[in-house]
């Protein structure tokens, strides 16, 4: 009798404290709306530097495009709008634009008069595009991961490493809630993450980037310890301390270089393994793995099914290929001791 | 309604005229003959390439027995005119096609002449030329996205194939 008592009174302790614990976590919606709030702001802002309209004079390069003049809004018109003044095949077909020689996202706008070449998936050498393209996938994948579990749950995503295209898979570290290290994910969970992703790529969103200084980005990873850490790392490697987010829907991420414009340009997408990898200090660290395959490059389905049973092995990343070079001689490098 | 029938109804013969007569015919083709060893890619009119084919692959034929032989000498030196490419057919050309059993020469059509006659045109070439090839192999372009992911996958195919044997 006593025992049940205390049993119950053991109980409704241990439930308000981890009422209060839930509690003084916020809510997966709360932390996006926070960090959408902040981004939204800080956009407001550095769009109201330009408050009248100064023109810049922006040439264009390209196969059949040599020295077309094109006089643009400074701190408004982006790559983009560059394109739509072009045609419609430069606007579907477009995925980065290098300006003067820098890549440049697609809706990052123009501040100064520069040379612009539009970079496609078909150029005779469509590497940087290859690149940003897995990069936005791996962006993509996490974005799922994010907004795919119950709110009981939570999900940290640690950075994405930058993975050759060789390798046959993007990765997307994450590390999720205590409560799941027992977990391994089942087909139909994959299925439902893919489905996740296909609903995003169906909607066609619009990846926004800006470029802040790493006190906003702080601010704006203010609940999540790893992401701040991430940014402080980011912004030691940037020639001028900036960090650039990027904005697709409401989810607010971080990225190590230019994405592809809009969610639309994948078409084959799949997610296809949750690999487990070692305990870490944000807790047991996995990799997710997926293969896409964009509009404009689409694989056969016999072709796809065997790229697809490749990209199920654990893709091994070794920490010292920071910037992706263009194609190592092995696919799978050995692992180096963390 | 035609009530007479065409005159140039071959009637089954399959035989071309060329020229004046069967040894004004022997002759153009002996020249064209000269021209295509001396060359190894000539134009002319469909016609006279496709005559000359039988021809110039006969001539590799005797050159292959060999400049010793009496038969071959006499046959390299009534067709070709200028004297100074027999030496090249039997010491050039009769080693490349030692491999080969027949098909030693390719045609392929051209655009019509500019002249009045509008003449159809082809282009007679012995192969191994060293000419650009006729028809140009277009290669994929190996950096494309779909290309490396399948690149990656040969490579690992290698790679366990090797670890398997």
């Amino acid at each position: 009798m006593a025992t049940r008592s205390a049993c119950r009174a053991l109980e409704r302790r241990f439930a308000s404290a981890a009422a209060a614990a839930a509690a003084a976590r916020p809510s997966a919606a709360e932390v996006r709306s926070q960090r959408n709030a902040v981004f939204s702001r800080e956009q407001a802002r550095q769009r109201a530097l330009y408050p009248r309209i100064e023109k810049i004079e922006v040439s264009m390069q390209g196969p059949g495009l040599d020295g077309t003049l094109l006089v643009m809004n400074r701190g408004m018109s982006t790559p983009l709008s560059c394109a739509r003044h072009l045609t419609e095949y430069h606007v579907n077909n477009s995925v980065l634009a290098l300006v003067d020689g820098e890549p440049w996202p697609l809706h990052q706008p123009l501040t100064d008069s520069c040379s612009m070449t539009l970079l496609t998936f078909k150029d005779s050498d469509p590497t940087l595009a290859n690149q940003a393209y897995w990069r936005s996938c791996a962006a993509l994948l996490g974005q799922v991961l994010q907004t795919a579990f119950k709110d009981d749950y939570t999900v940290e995503l640690l950075s994405t490493p930058e993975v050759p295209v060789t390798s046959g898979a993007f990765c997307c570290d994450v590390a999720l809630d205590p409560q799941l290290d027992s977990w391994t994910p089942s087909e139909e969970s994959l299925r439902s993450l893919t489905k996740g992703a296909q609903q995003l790529i169906h909607k066609d969103l619009p990846w926004e980037p800006l470029e802040v200084a790493p006190s906003v980005a702080l601010e704006v990873f203010s609940h999540s310890r790893c992401k701040q850490e991430e940014v402080e790392e980011k912004a030691a490697q940037h020639p001028k301390g900036r960090v650039t987010l990027y904005r697709c829907g409401d989810h607010v991420l971080l990225s190590a270089g230019p994405l592809v414009g809009r969610t639309g340009l994948c078409s084959q997408y799949e997610v296809t393994a949750l690999h487990s990898l070692r305990q870490g200090p944000w807790g047991l660290h996995r990799r997710a793995q997926g293969l896409s395959l964009p509009l404009q490059l689409q694989a056969h389905h016999t072709v796809w099914r065997k790229l697809r049973q490749r990209a199920e092995k654990l893709v091994e990343v070794s920490r010292l290929e920071e910037a992706a070079p263009p194609s190592p001689p092995d696919s799978t490098p050995p692992p180096t001791s963390q | 309604m035609r009530l007479t029938l065409r005159a140039l109804i071959s009637h089954g013969r399959v035989a071309r005229k060329m020229g004046l007569g069967p040894e004004s015919r022997i002759n153009m083709l002996r020249n064209i003959l000269t021209g295509l060893v001396r060359h190894e890619r000539i134009e002319t009119t469909t016609a006279r390439a496709d005559e000359v084919r039988f021809y110039a692959e006969k001539l590799v034929d005797y050159a292959k027995r060999g400049d010793t032989d009496e038969k071959a000498m006499k046959m390299a030196s009534f067709w070709l005119t200028e004297k100074d490419l027999v030496p090249k057919l039997f010491n050039v050309l009769a080693p490349r096609f030692e491999t080969h059993s027949k098909g030693y020469t390719r045609m392929a059509r051209l655009p019509n002449r500019e002249n009045l006659d509008r003449a159809k045109m082809a282009v007679l070439e012995y192969k191994g030329n060293p000419f650009p090839p006729l028809y140009p192999v277009k290669k994929d372009n190996e950096l494309t996205l779909i290309n490396q992911l399948l690149r990656g996958y040969r490579e690992d195919r290698a790679q366990q194939l090797a670890t398997k044997a």
